[in-house]
């Protein structure tokens, strides 16, 4: 049986070093997918996915358990973005490419996709991006933590420090926004 | 009879939300959806809202390259401390290593006459009799010997490139002059080139995050503006459903 995550924390705190590594193969992507999509750069996310390992094998020892362990990594992911994003004093930037890769696409396509279909999902995925780099800050968060990581609106509303209705409401604002983006840009 | 004119009340959006991600109470959730049954705008937002999380489903983010986390040694430990210090503490940190390191080192900085000088040595304090140590050295003979060896080879090197201007002629010199001014002209040219391309670079990355920044806020301006609609259109609601409760 895999172990806990609250198990693999108490043996890196004794200093193993695989357990470690466990919690990391176990975490990354969610961490990584998270910071993708708030800063919205591959680049960049990759360093806060790496920061965000680094820095919590440092703050290890204090780490009492009082949350949930990912709950606690995607606290300091969140912060190291909220930093990037004041650093760049700028709303995030999406790193979309203007044309479209047909070798590339040939390697994601499933193989009874038919290319035009691949071609509408990529432009799909591209719009969504695209639309979710334009909403404010709060609303994008909360969308993400919601919509991809399955959080809690309670999970929520601790991690970015705001009432439980003010989470919901940024929900109904991000997701009516993202409505009418995407209406307009004539994605279905 | 279905409604056209939304009936719910103020927490309607809050209300939507915890009922499209499940997070209602049962009675709760009876209440709305005995509610939706009757209301037109709501079936409608519930269906728009419920779509575009279908489309938020269909974005991937790139596959993470894994890596694997070694923890960091402890003297980068050490290192990241002192990083992190205030430089007045990193420069008395710098001063104490360096006062430690001469003490050990047996380090004698004078500064007389004849100049400023460094002397170090692991053994113990300079005396009279050091001299006759060193001049009694097995290795100082070959040490003189090299040296003697060095400037020869020197001065040899130094004659052929004494004696080479005399032997050019003058239209030597004016042909290695022109050669020498005509690469100067060149180097010139290819810096102004990069310059002009680097400034045409910069116009360009900071017109496109011009017009980024105006796309930005005129989609700003557009949400809120929709935003304040949306309001004004639920007030108008509750109001239509007062009035026509009074009645």
């Amino acid at each position: 049986m895999p172990s806990t995550d609250e198990e693999l924390v108490a043996r890196s705190i004794r200093g193993d070093a695989d357990s470690f590594n466990e919690l990391v193969l176990r975490w990354e992507r969610p961490i990584f997918a998270l910071a993708y999509r708030t800063i919205g750069r591959e680049e960049d996310a990759r360093d806060v996915c790496q920061e965000t390992f680094l820095r919590a094998f440092r703050a290890l020892p204090a780490f009492r358990g009082q949350a949930k362990f990912s709950s606690w990594l995607y606290r300091i992911a969140l912060n190291l973005c909220r930093d990037w994003m004041r650093r760049q004093r700028r709303a995030p930037t999406v790193q979309a490419p203007e044309d479209v890769n047909l070798l590339e696409l040939a390697a994601a396509s499933k193989p009874a996709e038919p290319i035009e279909e691949l071609v509408a999902r990529q432009e799909l995925s591209r719009a969504v991006e695209r639309a979710m780099a334009r909403l404010p800050e709060e609303q994008r968060t909360a969308i993400i933590l919601k919509e991809y990581h399955g959080l809690t609106f309670q999970e929520i509303a601790s991690l970015v420090g705001c009432p439980l209705s003010t989470v919901k409401t940024r929900l109904y604002q991000g997701l009516t926004i993202l409505r009418r983006d995407l209406g307009r840009s004539g994605v279905r | 009879m279905s409604e056209t004119v939304c009936t719910f009340g103020e927490r309607r959006d809050e209300t939507i939300v915890a009922y499209m991600y499940d997070d209602l109470e049962p009675a709760e959730r009876a209440g709305f959806e005995s509610h939706a049954a009757r209301c037109a705008a709501c079936r409608a937002e519930l269906d728009d809202l419920g779509a575009v999380r279908g489309q938020l489903a269909r974005w991937t983010p790139p596959p993470v390259a894994g890596f694997t986390f070694a923890p960091p040694a402890p003297g980068a430990r050490v290192w990241a401390v002192l990083r992190e210090m205030p430089a007045w503490m990193q420069v008395a940190a710098a001063l104490l290593v360096l006062g430690v390191s001469a003490g050990a080192a047996n380090l004698e900085i004078r500064y007389d006459r004849a100049g400023l000088s460094v002397r170090t040595g692991w053994s113990g304090p300079a005396g009279a009799d050091e001299s006759a140590v060193i001049a009694a050295a097995p290795w100082r003979a070959d040490l003189a010997a090299l040296e003697r060896q060095l400037r020869g080879e020197l001065r040899a090197a130094a004659l052929p490139l004494a004696a080479a201007p005399e032997a050019l002629g003058a239209a030597d010199v004016d042909r290695r002059v022109r050669a020498l001014v005509a690469e100067s002209e060149r180097r010139q040219q290819r810096e102004l080139a990069l310059r002009i391309a680097d400034a045409l670079r910069e116009m360009q990355v900071q017109r496109r995050g011009d017009l980024e920044r105006i796309d930005r806020s005129l989609g700003a301006i557009q949400d809120l503006t929709g935003m304040e609609a949306m309001r004004q259109r639920q007030m108008l609601n509750n109001l239509a459903v007062r009035v026509s409760q009074r009645q």
